[in-house]
């Protein structure tokens, strides 16, 4: 049997060894779906093109999706893809934050998940986020945005994605999200659950911190005292999405 | 002096033969067995102890070694233009062109 591993690793050969002629590919964690939205989406429809170009994968019509229906008008669907070569050959294609429009967002959700509150696998979750002045951060944007990007694929967000049934709903994460805005970049974290302050749920709160810590210290490049609250900008914060529609006050997780 | 072509894209040969590996290419079952040409780093191996399924955890380091690699354009792309996927100065210069072709 030890001669038959070794002969089947002999016949492996990844895009390192041969970048034109590799004959496997490094599977990701999750399948993941990138979405998008500008002013320039709205009311736009896709293109005619032949199916066998451009095939759409349904969205699941669960009753979130159908709630969700209004938010998701405009958001269009860019691509799905389940291997690490696949998500750079989308990255090298497309423009990164820092070139895009105003008031656009790049959503990327573990496929069958859409980028909505609605959505089964959010509503009971929230999200770490952080605002950051646009004029001192166009230079940053893109390299952040890229390392939130790596951390949601690889499923390096959450030291322990498999505690529990091993299966991927067990990773907290669903997805990420860069947003534009004429004086700021928003960059969220979306999660599965949300903790409530009470007891019961004080080892939810340490995994979720713990992926609000990695966000600030590991992506972002920040030390964890920094303070980074001020114009326009805000501290690496936490929000559940049912705190988040009630508006006003609402009790936030700060790293 | 010599030309400086290390930002320079593929050739087009290598970017359809990149297309067509890609299609075909078998995804990696045991993570821990690959082995990597010298120079480029392994995952790193505690976020894999015990995975299966194809449920591999990749750390950034790893990941950031296909970027110079990985160029091809995914087949399944759609135009990127008519979902207004492109940057401001591209936007201008299509819309231009859009309103003359009269929609």
């Amino acid at each position: 049997q030890e001669v038959d591993m070794e002969a089947q690793a002999d016949g492996i050969r990844t895009v390192f060894n041969d970048p034109s002629n590799f004959n496997v590919k490094h599977p990701l964690f999750s399948p993941w779906t990138l979405w998008f939205d500008s002013p320039a989406t709205k009311g736009r429809n896709m293109p005619q093109t032949p199916v066998s170009a451009f095939p759409q994968t349904p969205i699941p019509q669960t009753p979130g999706v159908q709630a969700a229906q209004g938010w998701m008008e405009d958001i269009k669907r860019v691509i799905s893809f389940d291997s690490v070569e696949e998500f750079w050959g989308l990255y090298n294609n497309i423009i990164p934050p820092s070139q895009l429009p105003q008031k656009a967002n790049y959503y990327l959700f573990k496929e069958g998940i859409i980028p909505a509150w609605e959505d089964e696998a959010n509503k009971h979750g929230g999200k770490w986020s952080i605002q950051l002045p646009k004029d001192k951060n166009r230079g940053n944007v893109d390299k952040m945005w890229m390392y939130t990007m790596l951390a949601a694929i690889g499923e390096t967000f959450d030291p322990s994605p498999t505690l529990g049934d091993g299966s991927a709903a067990a990773s907290l994460i669903t997805g990420v999200i860069v947003s534009t805005r004429p004086q700021f970049y928003r960059i969220s974290i979306w999660t599965r659950l949300a903790p409530s302050g009470s007891d019961e749920d004080a080892a939810l709160r340490e995994r979720i911190e713990g992926v609000g810590r990695h966000f600030k210290t590991s992506v972002l490049g920040y030390p964890e005292s920094a303070r980074l609250a001020g114009p326009l900008a805000t501290e690496v914060e936490f929000l559940s999405h049912k705190d988040s529609e009630k508006k006003g006050k609402a009790k936030k997780i700060i790293v | 002096g010599p030309l400086d072509l290390s930002g320079a894209k593929a050739p087009a040969n290598i970017a359809a033969a990149q297309a067509t590996a890609l299609a075909t290419a078998r995804v990696i079952a045991d993570i821990n067995t690959v082995q990597y040409p010298e120079g480029v780093q392994s995952p790193r191996p505690e976020l894999n102890e015990g995975a299966k399924d194809g449920k591999f955890r990749y750390d950034r380091d790893f990941l950031l070694q296909f970027m110079s690699i990985c160029k091809e354009k995914p087949a399944m792309l759609p135009p990127l233009e008519a979902i207004g996927l492109e940057s401001a100065d591209q936007a201008g210069h299509h819309h231009m062109s859009r309103t003359s072709s009269g929609r």
